[in-house]
Parts: structure tokens; C-alpha cells; sequence
């Protein structure tokens, strides 16, 4: 029974992991106490991590729609069918036509040879992840400066922090290898604050839990930083950039007077202030809690502000990590899957670089920028989508289901028939996690390798392999026979990941970036910023403003929780047995949609636990099963995100450089059921 | 007590010997420094020095997911079973994960016997190592199954300067000495003293998880636990299961078919009493329905009196690996306390 | 070696719907041998084997006595229920068992027997109720009350009737919603015990139904003057063996497959997640 020693396939910790096999068959999963993130443990995912592999429900053969009917193709038909496909829509419409979606859950192999198809083969400037959608909005995260994640930060400093800032973040559910580590800090006596408006388990046993009205992030903490610097004498060094600005912008933010808006008590912002100022080492973390916020971007700068003045003022040490939630969401950014970058973060304008590209690939790149995910939908006639599905990660779920069943052709690889797949044209089977060798990146930018346990079921292969031969037939062979070729030319070319050497292995935890090898060889390479500070926009300060007040004829304020049950549905957990145990409560008992309520709200509106409740907004109306619970705040109703995308409840804001959709608070009136 | 002495440098011929009739496992390095009990090729991967292995024995008694049924929709239905019929020496295993297979026997032979488990068990030889130094997290003083035993294993050693100090406890160890009487040395009076002289010390070396589980024993069993406490543990845990999976005496398992066209095999899975759907009827009726019932019902069944008569002695054996394991801060040393003192640090 | 997991194949005889989602099977074993050994008393259930889909337990709904077949009566709810429901005359099927402890029947002979069946609760209490029946000489007196949520909810309706009509046994229902057409009794099945008038101190009563049902019926017989030894009910709990190994319907020190699933309300109390 030997060990195989690979990486969790679920959330963006990478935890390290042994699968187990017998007779070709995966039978089980141990955790790695050497790996640095696992160190010995697993969640629930990752324990039942051989069932998403060794399922009956595989994608096994390649399918070609027939008179309506998926049937089962040879490769070759199938590549012929996807070739002419898309060949058509490139004659009669062009490369702007067609939309390309890569993955964070395939490899950094997969998704940049996705990167050579789209912007080479096909030359589509429109490749971009629809689980993008998640990341806040702005520069690059090689841009610099504390907050955006390019940094030094990574879990283990969650081992010395004396305070853990947990904004917006309920790693229990989203990250539970962090949230081990925040239990750990905690024990040794590290104090923990969590703002999110959930009472969530860590929320309830910090020292203190700020239950931030969902909209209005940038406003608590902005009054943190009024308190930091006005009241409490923050050191801060006067000739930092950007510091008068930053003076201003949050003048008059006193505790007292944001509390109305915030729901933070005064007391306990300045309990938190004195903390702050009397720690050491602090690391704050954030995830989809804050990043699918209205005023995501916003909020990012005030901590990253908050970062740099610490940095220059003798505040304590600040690490601020960004939890991304996918396995490699964080290697699909590396390798270019973006409208506006190339593999590395190599911008568009950078003839230099571009030309590199260019030398190797053979072939000229598209150089325009291109259309984001959620762009795509409506402007583009055929898409080309490989382990993605934009009707479970955008907001507006039903219209991103009516934009897919609108397009002209439209072509999924993935390991299940997602939802997504069900209406392709062409499905692709691909092999999972376990049938194949390439690299993940972790949020904490963790290269590592994954292996080979067992074979692929059917004819089902590598996403890359699938990429190359679709592009053969399309004329433009791709020279790809390994995982390491492509790792190798990704070393060479994007220099965020030179040094690095194939395999790296995950026993160890990989190979984090950049090197100091990559750090030499691109000056775009993380890390190098200055610290900065900027002034909080007077917009963000406000919050998502009068449509999500509340008012006599919609009481209470409906907010969509990324943080609650974030991996119900999802297409790998779903097929496993962790949908019969741990992850099936939710779906089963809140088919419709579980509305948590505090008992107070529960009273107040007449409505029970267990029982559906009438929920009406000003967008439309819907049936959810109320659950009531303590972790609700009085006044504000909670539903997991994944369920609110599919109620037509809420209001959608959309980012006004990006045009990222996030679902906003929105006011509701909940009433029984008649 | 008898005992019997193979020397150090017969201890690789007397492993090779057990090769050529069973499967050996025993604690090898994988990974980086991972250790896993697993099957030995050559004697040379053994790693007599570990502390606790990543899992316990369970695994080669109870795989993660194994067919228990396969059947044949095919016109008539047929049905059929199969069993492991391999033959394994365990050597040098903990003394706690072989006082866990004690607690799997009581629960999967008693009046029903499991054949799944008992093919496996029966064809099944132990060879304890006693541990001399034990890791932090260990806490088996209190599980009574270590860090020496007295009974319960086939062989039991005891690593001397010399080489290994044997014990024998079953007719199935004495017959492992017989055969290979060649290699075999008496045991001289003061190394058998040297052996209880290291128990004892070894008892002094245990840390802060020692557990005290007899305090929290008597109140679970006497139902006088202060209700707080499992709802500050449920807040604690993270429903990973990771304490079920990696507890040496934990066995509760679903059970699923799979088809391949008109082939099909039903599999039993582990399961893990601390998932939310664990108990939930068909009719949407769960018993315990919040994390607290269900880590109450958990512990009952770990460490209360009445499950220690039932099974013959307290499911838990103290291999710490609950601590170790568990996501959230809700292990059994850490409950225990709790239900001692009546709350959670 | 025995193979308590190895099921017997048995073959659909007959199928009869007795409401919008419940639907009687009666089953027989396919080999002769196994038949004759298939010994079975009121209160026991077995594991049925619906292949490709699963396994689920179901109380045996019919009374042993001159029968080589028997009945289960299944809800549709789920996997293997709904793949159940789509099978007809002639389907096969495995069966585990008999599983679990039995009713108590010799030892409450000469006692007034008390049935209280709420919804499919009855079930189980059919084999129990047909067997007190035969021997009817031998207990004081015998009542039924059973009640559902809708009239249409009511299961065995031919033998409802059958038994309210019937000498010697008193048979009341009650619905909780009425219907059309119903002139009888409306409330919660608890609403028909102050009809019943028997002597407590010699009485005994079968109780089964929703969770919710057994509690405060349990309640009003202990109101009544009933002993805890004199409440019998039987429990439902997920199962996946019925042999005591997968630990799914672990209730405090006991498993309802195994030690029960027929328990005395004395019993029921010392399962401490019972009191919650
Ligand atoms: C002693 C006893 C006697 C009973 N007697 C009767 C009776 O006489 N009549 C009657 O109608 N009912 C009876 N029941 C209830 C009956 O057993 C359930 O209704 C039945 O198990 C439902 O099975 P299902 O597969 O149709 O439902 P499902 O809900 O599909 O499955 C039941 C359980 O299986 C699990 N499950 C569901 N999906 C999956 C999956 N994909 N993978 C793994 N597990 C899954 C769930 O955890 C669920 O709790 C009895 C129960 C017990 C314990
Ligand atoms: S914490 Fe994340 S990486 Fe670790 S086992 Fe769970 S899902 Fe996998
Ligand atoms: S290991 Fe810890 S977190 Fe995981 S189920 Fe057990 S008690 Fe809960």
C-alpha cells in the first residue's frame, strides 16, 4: 500500500496529503505532518479528497452534441467538432467572437497552455477565470506594496502573531488549515478579533467580534485608522506619502459616530485600537468576506494603508494575507489567465517581454486587452471553457445559465458533468487531480507538485493534452509531451516562478515564489513596493448606499454570506460522500435556501426555524427555509452566497473600473408562508 | 513474564524470516519524515525510532472504503463476497494501536461477527514496541495502553542495548520463537529489570496532555457534565472528522453501491459521528441535530463508563493523535479537561 | 464464515398502494431453505436490498402466522424507496435479517393491550396488533387508536375498517387536518386517550410514530397512570447495518438495531439524548 504524496485538490491552503491505492484504486487519504500547511491534519474535503477521483459519475468519454443529445465521440471527432466550431466563429465573426475560460482548479500546466491556445491559437484577447470574480478588484498582485498579497505573508506567521485580525474572514468554513492555526495561536494566548457580521465560531470565542455591517467595511475601519491616528498617537512617520490625505479622508470618523452605520460598538473598535497598538506581531486575514464586498478594493487599501503606517511608524509588525479559495486560484492569476496579462503578470505594452512570448510560442500573441468573465456573457457567440462554470461563481447565476445556452457553440472540460457542461456542445473529459503530474499554487504562493496515483477512468486526459490537440486540429499543433516541458518553459518565461525546479516537491511544500533567484530575474517580481498610504474614498466611506437601507416597507437587511457554507453545491464536493455526511445538511434541509435569522428578527417577523418564510425585496420575491440562529445579527438576514446567486433577491453592484458584479445587500421583508 | 532476548544483529534475519510467510508492516518513513506502518520490502526500511506513526493499525483491519458485496443485475441477481485473506505480521508497532485493535474486537466480533474485519484479524500476528520516549502529545498513561503493556499483544519488545527483549503473549508469539528458536538468546535477569526499570521511567516522561481521563470518565458517565462545555467545544470543531479517521478505535462506517453497468459492488466508507447528517433519518429528523449533541454523543461512546463495559475496557487508548489531528482545539485530552473543570480554555 | 452483510434474495409478490406515498410489498425469500428458517416476531425489521440503489431497514408490517411471505410497508422518501416504489410483481430484492428484539408478547398476556399508531407508525404495529388479535381470549381487552395527518394519510384502510367493525377490539382514528368526508375525530392522535377506558394498573401500551408523537403521547400515558415498564414503543434511527457495527443509530450506551428497536419508555428515559 504505498503513499502517494500530493495536495489537497479543494481550498487555496494546499495541504499536503497521501493517497493510498490498491489494485489501481484510490482507498483512502492521509494527512502530512512534515507538510508545513497540513502539518498532520485535514478537513472534511481533503479527508474524503480519492472519492472526487474514484467516482461513478466521471465525465469518461468525449461527448458531441447529436440532434440535442450529448453522445459519445472518439478524441478525434471531438477535437474535428470543437475545431470547426470555433473555426466558424472566427471566419464569420473573428477572434474577438470567442471567450476563453481557464481554471483554479486545473494546474499552472493546464491554464498556461489555456493562456497559448486563447491568445495564440486562437488569438482571443477574452481569457480570464470566472472564479476571478472572487479576487478585489485592482493592480496585480506583483504590484507591490503590503496588502496585495506578493509579499513575504504566509500561514506560518500566524504561529508568532500576538493579534489575528480576521476581517471578513470564517476560515472554519472557507480555509479550516488556517483556522487550525488561529485555534493554535489562541491557545497560546495570540488574541483574536473577528469583524464580519456573522457570529461565527472563532468570531464568538475572540477577544473581541466586530459585527460589521455588511457594505460598510471601509467605514469601521476607517474610524480604526481615525482612532489609530488622531486619538491613540499612532507614531506615524509624517513624511509617509499619501499620510495628510489619509488624515483627512478619515478626520471626524469618530468611533461614536460610525457606530449607527457600522454596527461596531465604539468600545469595542477602541478595545480593538488598544490591542493593536499593543501587539507585536499582527496578522490580519482576509477572504471572500471582504473580497466580495461593494467596496472590496476600498477596504483593501485602508488595511494595506493600515499596514504601511504600522511599517513606517513603529506600529507592530503587519502581515496582511489574502485567503484565496481555490487550490490554485492563485497559479490560474500566475499563468496569465486574465484579460489584461500574460503568463507572470508580463503586461500587453511590454514589447520587450511580449516578444519573448512571441519567439517561443512561435506565433503572434493577441495583445489587446480582452473582455473579463463576466464580460463575456452576451457579447461573446462561443466559449471555449475548461473546469470553470460561470452559473455557480457569477451573481447572477440565471443569467449567466441563459447567457451560455444563447452562445453559438460552446465547449467544457471537466472532471463532472457540471452544470455548465450539461449545456455544451462539445464535453471533454478531463483527468483529475490524481491521474496526473503538474503544479498547484497556494495562497501563499506554495508551488507544488501533484502526482500520479491512478489512472484516468475512460479515455479521460490531462487539460493540457486536451488544449494541444484541439489546437492541432485547429492547424496549430502545440509541441507539449509533459508536465514538466510546459513547468519548465513557464520557469523560463514568466520569471515569477524562475528558480524554481520541476518537480517541487509537495512533501516539503513545494517551492513558494518568487525565489530569490526570481526575484533577480524580473523587476516586476512581488514584494519590492514601497509601503503607501492612500486616502479612503469618500464614495466607499458611505457603503453601498440607499438601496441597501432599510425602510418600513423592507425591514431587514438580506446579505449574501460568502463565508456560509461556501463549498455547497460545488461540483467536486457534491459527488462526494461528504455530501452524504458533513456538506449534505444544508442542501437537504434548505433545498430552497437557508435564511439565518436572528431569534429576535425570527419573533419579530412571525416566522420559524425549520419552516419556509416569504422573502420579498425590492427585486422580486422567494421562498427560504428559515433557520434561526444566534450567529444572525438582530436586523440583518443571512444566506450562503451560492444560494442567494440563484434567489433574484438581490441587488447586483458592479465595480466601477471592472465591472465586477458582486451581490449587495439588499432590504427585505420576510413574512410566513400562507 | 517470559521473555526471551534477539540479539541486535538478528533482529534484520528474524524480520526477513516473517517475510517470506506474511506480509510485514511495520513503521517506515515516507515523505520527508513522515511515518506511516506500511509493508516492508527489506528490513532496512524499518524506522525503529518514531514516536507515533501518521495512522494507527485501523487502516489494514478497516480500509478507508472496501467492497463488502459485490452483485450481478444481470437477468437473475447474484451476490457474492470476498475476503482479505493475507496473512500480516505487524512488528514493531505502538503499544497503543495494538490495544486499539482490542477495542475493534469487541465491536466487530461479540455476538455478530464482522468477516470482513475478522478474516483480516485472525490472520494477524502483533509485535509490540514499547515506547521509551514518548512525544508530546501522547497520553496513553491514561489510556492504560502504553507506554508498556502488560498483556494483549503477541510479542511485545523492548529495545535494550543489547538488541530487543522479547515478551510473549499468545501461543501465536511463542510459536514466532519456536520456529525460529535459532535466533533466539535468554533473556538474562537484569535485562528483564532494565525492561521495567524504562517503563517506569518512561512513565515520568509524559507532558502536557496527559489527560486524566478517569475525572472525566465519572462525570460523562455519571451524566453531571456542565451543558457549556460541549457547546464550547462545538465551537471547537470544525467537523473534519480528522478525530474519528485517525483514532485507532473509531469504526463507524456508511455504506454505498456503485454500478458498472449491470455489475455492481456495495462499499462500506468510514464515517464520522461528528458529521451533521450522520444521524439525520430519511424523514429529515435529526436527533442530534448541532455539533454539541453530536460531540457529546462522541465522547460517550469514547470514554464513558458504560462503554467501557460494554467493550471491555475505555475506547480510548491515549494515542494522541486527536491531538495532533484535529482541526479545530476539541481533541479528547482537551475535552476531557473541559469536562473536568467544567469549561474550555 | 457467516456473512451477516450477505443478503437473501427474495422476490416481489404483491404490491399494493395504500396512499399517495406508501406502497405494501409483500415479499418472499427465493430459497425454500431459507424460508423455513426465516423466523420472525412482531417488531423486528430487516435490511432491504434495492440493488444499485442501497440498503434501507423496514419493520415487517405482517403477522408470521401462516405465511411463508411477508409485508413491508415503505414511505417514499428517498433513494432507495423511490427506486422500490418503480419495482413490481416479480422484482427481486435482497433481505438481512430478521433484525432487533421483539414486542413483548406472552409477557403481557391477561393485560388490557393499548395500540397507539401515529402516521406509518402503525407499521409496526400491525404484525403486534393481528397476533394479539388471534389470541384475543388471552388479554383483557384490546384497543387500537391511530391517527394521521390527513385522511388520505391513513395506511391499511380495508383492515381500519376491518377492525373497527370487529368484536372484541376497539379501533378509534383521528386525523389532524380534516377532509371532505370525514366525520370522524380531529386532533392529535393524544386527543382520542380520554375515550379509552381501561385499568391502568393492568394495561400495557404499544406506541409508535413521529418523534414528536411518541413524546407527548408517552407524556399523557404516564398522565394516565401508566408505569414506565407499561409504555413500549419502538424507534427509528438512520441505520446502515442493523448488526451493531456502523454506530449510525447509537443512542447513548445502546443501538437501536441491536438492543432495540423495541424499548420501554423506562428504557427510552436512560438514553439520555431522549430527554433533550
Ligand atoms: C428499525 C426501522 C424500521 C423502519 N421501518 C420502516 C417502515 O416500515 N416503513 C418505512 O417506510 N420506513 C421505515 N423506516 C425508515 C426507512 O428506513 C427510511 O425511510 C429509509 O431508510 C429511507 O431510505 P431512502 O434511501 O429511500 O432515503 P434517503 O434519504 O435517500 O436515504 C436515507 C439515508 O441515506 C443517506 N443517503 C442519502 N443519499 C445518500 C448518498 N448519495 N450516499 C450515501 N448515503 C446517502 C442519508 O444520510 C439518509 O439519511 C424504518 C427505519 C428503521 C430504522
Ligand atoms: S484546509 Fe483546504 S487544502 Fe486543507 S484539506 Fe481542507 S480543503 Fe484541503
Ligand atoms: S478532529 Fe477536531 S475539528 Fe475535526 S471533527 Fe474531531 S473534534 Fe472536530
Amino acid at each position: 500500500m504505498p503513499e502517494i504524496a500530493t495536495v489537497c485538490p479543494y481550498c487555496g491552503c494546499g495541504c499536503g496529503l497521501y493517497l493510498h491505492v490498491r489494485d489501481g484504486r484510490l482507498i483512502g487519504v492521509s494527512p502530512s505532518r512534515s507538510h508545513p500547511v497540513s502539518q498532520g491534519r485535514l478537513c472534511v474535503k481533503g479527508w474524503h479528497a480519492h472519492e472526487v477521483v474514484d467516482n461513478p459519475n466521471r465525465l469518461t468519454h468525449p461527448l458531441v452534441r447529436r440532434e440535442g443529445n450529448l453522445v459519445v465521440a472518439s478524441w478525434e471527432e471531438a477535437a474535428e467538432v470543437v475545431a470547426n466550431g470555433l473555426s466558424k466563429v472566427l471566419e464569420s465573426e473573428g477572434p474577438q467572437a470567442i471567450g476563453v475560460l481557464g481554471s483554479a482548479r486545473c494546474t499552472n500546466e493546464d491554464n498556461y497552455v489555456l493562456v497559448r491556445f486563447a491568445r495564440g491559437t486562437l488569438r482571443t484577447p477574452n481569457i480570464d477565470c470566472s472564479a476571478r470574480v472572487q479576487c478585489v478588484p485592482g493592480p496585480a498582485p506583483t504590484s507591490g506594496g503590503p496588502s496585495l498579497g506578493a509579499g513575504a505573508e504566509e500561514i506560518a506567521d500566524l504561529d508568532s502573531a500576538d493579534l489575528i485580525l480576521l476581517v471578513g474572514s470564517d476560515p472554519t468554513e472557507e480555509h479550516p488549515a488556517v483556522a487550525a492555526r488561529v485555534y493554535r495561536a489562541r491557545q497560546r494566548g495570540a488574541r483574536v478579533v473577528a469583524a464580519a457580521a456573522r457570529a461565527h465560531p472563532l468570531a464568538r470565542l475572540a477577544d473581541v467580534h466586530l459585527p460589521v455591517r455588511p457594505g460598510s467595511e471601509v467605514r469601521w475601519l476607517g474610524s480604526l485608522l481615525h482612532l489609530l491616528l488622531a486619538e491613540q498617537g499612532f507614531a506615524a512617520d509624517a513624511d509617509m506619502p499619501g499620510l495628510s490625505e489619509l488624515r483627512a479622508s478619515v478626520a471626524g470618523l469618530r468611533p461614536e459616530d460610525t457606530e449607527a452605520a457600522t454596527n461596531v460598538p465604539a468600545e469595542a473598535l477602541r478595545e480593538v485600537a488598544r490591542l493593536y497598538l499593543s501587539s507585536k506581531q499582527v496578522v490580519i486575514l482576509y477572504s471572500t468576506g471582504l473580497a466580495l464586498s461593494t467596496v472590496a478594493g476600498p477596504a483593501l487599501q485602508a488595511l494595506g494603508s493600515l499596514a504601511a503606517l504600522s511599517s513606517r511608524g513603529g506600529g507592530p509588525e503587519v502581515s496582511v494575507l489574502g485567503l484565496l479559495s481555490r487550490n490554485n486560484l492563485q497559479g490560474c492569476r500566475d499563468m496569465g489567465v486574465a484579460p489584461d496579462s500574460l503568463p507572470g503578470y508580463v503586461p500587453l505594452n511590454d514589447d520587450a517581454a511580449v516578444a519573448r512570448f512571441e519567439q517561443a510560442w512561435k506565433c503572434e500573441v493577441a495583445r489587446e486587452k480582452g473582455l473579463r468573465a463576466w464580460e463575456m456573457l452576451g457579447r461573446v457567440r462561443a466559449m471555449y471553457v475548461v473546469g470553470d462554470d460561470v452559473t455557480r461563481s457569477l451573481p447572477d447565476a440565471d443569467a449567466a445559465r441563459r447567457a451560455l445556452e444563447a452562445l453559438d457553440f460552446l465547449v467544457v472540460q471537466d472532471i463532472f458533468m457540471s452544470p455548465a457542461a450539461s449545456m455544451a456542445d462539445v464535453v471533454l473529459p478531463a483527468a483529475a487531480f490524481a491521474e496526473r503530474e503538474g503544479t498547484w499554487t497556494n495562497l501563499e504562493r506554495r508551488v507544488q507538485g501533484i502526482r500520479k496515483a491512478v489512472a484516468p477512468p475512460g479515455e479521460a486526459r490531462e487539460d493540457w493534452r486536451i488544449v494541444a490537440d484541439v489546437s492541432r486540429a485547429m492547424g496549430k499543433p502545440l509541441p507539449y509531451e509533459s508536465a514538466k516541458q510546459i513547468f519548465e518553459e513557464i520557469a523560463d518565461l514568466a520569471s515569477i516562478y524562475a528558480g524554481i525546479a520541476y518537480p517541487p516537491a509537495a512533501v516539503n511544500g513545494g517551492i513558494r515564489w518568487p525565489t530569490p533567484e526570481g526575484r533577480k530575474a524580473g523587476e516586476t517580481v512581488a514584494g519590492s513596493g514601497e509601503a503607501e498610504v492612500t486616502a479612503l474614498s469618500a464614495e466607499a466611506l458611505k457603503g453601498p448606499g440607499a438601496r441597501a437601507e432599510t425602510n418600513e416597507e423592507y425591514p431587514l437587511l438580506l446579505a449574501a454570506d460568502p463565508t456560509l457554507r461556501p463549498w455547497d453545491g460545488e461540483v467536486t464536493v457534491c459527488h462526494t460522500l461528504t455530501s452524504a455526511g458533513e456538506f449534505a445538511v444544508v442542501a437537504r434541509d434548505y433545498p430552497d435556501g437557508m435564511l439565518c435569522l436572528n431569534p429576535e428578527d425570527a419573533k419579530r417577523f412571525g416566522v420559524r426555524g425549520g419552516r419556509p418564510a416569504r422573502v420579498v425585496s425590492p427585486k422580486g420575491e422567494s421562498q427560504m427555509q428559515v433557520r434561526v440562529t444566534e450567529e444572525a445579527p438582530e436586523g440583518i438576514a443571512l444566506v450562503p452566497y451560492n444560494q442567494a446567486m440563484h434567489s433574484g433577491l438581490m441587488e447586483i453592484s458592479t465595480d466601477p473600473e471592472t465591472g465586477r458584479p458582486v451581490l449587495a445587500p439588499t432590504p427585505i421583508l420576510v413574512g410566513p408562508v400562507q | 513474564m517470559t521473555a526471551r532476548m534477539l540479539p541486535g544483529n538478528k533482529i534484520d534475519e528474524f524480520a526477513v524470516r516473517l517475510m517470506r510467510s506474511a506480509e510485514v508492516v511495520a513503521p517506515r518513513r515516507v515523505g520527508e519524515e513522515d511515518v506511516f506502518y506500511g509493508a516492508i520490502a527489506s528490513p532496512d526500511e524499518i524506522a525503529w525510532d518514531y514516536g507515533t506513526a501518521v495512522e494507527p493499525l485501523k487502516r489494514f483491519l478497516l480500509p478507508q472504503r472496501e467492497p463488502i458485496l459485490r452483485f450481478s443485475t444481470n437477468g437473475r441477481i447474484r451476490v457474492g463476497a470476498e475476503y482479505d485473506e493475507q496473512q500480516r505480521v505487524f512488528l514493531g508497532v505502538r503499544c497503543c494501536d495494538v490495544t486499539g485493535v482490542a477495542v475493534l474486537d469487541a465491536m466487530y466480533g461479540g455476538d455478530t461477527v464482522d468477516p470482513y474485519y475478522m478474516s483480516r484479524r485472525e490472520r494477524s500476528t502483533f509485535i509490540a514496541l514499547t515506547c521509551q520516549q514518548p512525544e508530546p502529545h501522547c497520553f496513553c498513561v491514561c489510556g492504560d495502553a502504553g507506554p508498556f503493556l502488560e498483556g494483549g499483544y503477541d510479542q511485545q519488545w523492548t529495545a535494550l542495548p543489547e538488541g530487543m527483549l522479547v515478551e510473549i503473549g499468545s501461543a501465536a508469539g511463542e510459536a514466532l520463537v519456536r520456529d525460529n528458536e535459532d535466533l533466539f538468546a535468554e533473556a538474562e535477569v537484569d535485562q528483564v529489570a532494565a525492561r521495567y526499570r524504562l517503563a517506569r521511567e518512561a512513565e515520568q516522561k509524559f507532558g502536557e496532555f496527559k489527560s486524566y481521563i478517569a475525572g472525566a470518565m465519572r462525570k460523562l458517565s455519571m451524566n453531571e457534565v456542565a451543558p457549556a462545555v460541549w457547546e464550547q467545544a462545538a465551537d471547537r470543531c470544525m467537523e473534519c472528522g480528522g478525530c474519528t479517521y485517525l483514532c485507532p478505535t473509531c469504526s463507524c462506517f456508511t455504506v454505498t453501491d456503485r454500478m458498472a453497468g449491470q455489475d455492481g459492488v456495495r462499499e462500506r466508507h468510514w464515517d464520522a459521528c461528528l458529521y451533521s447528517c450522520y444521524a439525520r433519518e430519511a424523514s429529515g429528523h435529526n436527533p442530534r441535530p448541532e455539533r454539541e449533541d453530536r460531540l457529546r454523543a462522541r465522547f460517550f461512546h469514547k470514554i464513558s463508563h458504560q462503554w467501557a463495559v460494554r467493550n471491555g475496557r475505555q475506547a480510548c487508548v491515549g494515542c494522541g493523535r486527536c491531538v495532533l489531528g484535529c482541526m479545530g482545539w476539541a481533541h479528547t485530552p482537551a475535552v476531557s479537561e473541559g469536562i473536568r473543570r467544567g469549561v474550555m480554555t | 464464515m457467516n456473512n451477516p452483510y450477505l443478503p437473501k434474495l427474495a422476490t416481489i409478490q404483491k404490491v399494493k398502494v395504500e396512499t399517495y406515498d406508501t406502497t405494501t410489498f409483500t415479499l418472499r425469500l427465493d430459497d425454500s431453505g431459507e424460508r423455513k428458517a426465516f423466523e420472525y416476531r412482531p417488531g423486528q425489521f430487516v435490511e432491504l436490498s434495492v440493488f444499485g440503489a442501497g440498503e434501507a431497514p423496514f419493520c415487517i408490517s405482517s403477522s408470521a402466522h401462516g405465511r411463508d411471505d411477508f409485508d413491508l410497508s415503505v414511505r417514499k422518501v428517498g433513494r432507495v424507496t423511490g427506486v422500490l416504489h418503480e419495482m413490481g410483481e416479480g422484482g427481486q430484492v435482497g433481505i438481512r435479517g430478521p433484525l432487533g428484539n421483539c414486542f413483548p408478547f406472552e409477557e403481557v398476556k391477561g393485560k388490557h393491550i393499548l395500540f397507539v399508531g401515529g402516521g406509518i407508525g402503525l407499521f409496526p404495529l400491525r404484525p403486534q396488533i393481528q397476533d394479539v388479535y388471534r389470541e384475543r381470549a388471552q388479554f383483557a381487552s384490546v384497543t387500537v387508536l391511530y391517527g394521521a395527518r390527513t385522511p388520505e394519510d391513513l395506511v391499511y384502510q380495508d383492515e381500519l375498517e376491518q377492525w373497527q367493525q370487529q368484536e372484541g377490539m376497539t379501533c378509534l382514528l383521528t386525523v389532524d387536518t380534516a377532509a371532505d368526508g370525514w366525520s370522524g375525530n380531529v386532533g392529535v392522535v393524544g386527543s382520542l386517550l380520554p375515550k379509552v377506558s381501561i385499568d391502568v394498573s393492568n394495561a400495557v401500551a404499544f406506541v409508535c410514530g413521529p418523534p414528536i408523537m411518541i413524546r407527548f403521547v408517552v407524556q399523557d400515558l404516564s398522565g394516565m397512570g401508566f408505569g414506565d415498564d407499561a409504555i413500549i414503543t419502538t424507534l427509528e434511527r438512520h441505520m446502515r447495518c442493523g448488526i451493531g457495527k456502523c454506530n449510525h443509530c447509537m443512542i447513548g450506551d445502546k443501538w437501536v438495531c441491536k438492543d432495540g428497536p423495541v424499548f420501554s419508555y423506562r428504557e427510552m428515559r436512560a438514553m439520555a439524548e431522549f430527554e433533550e
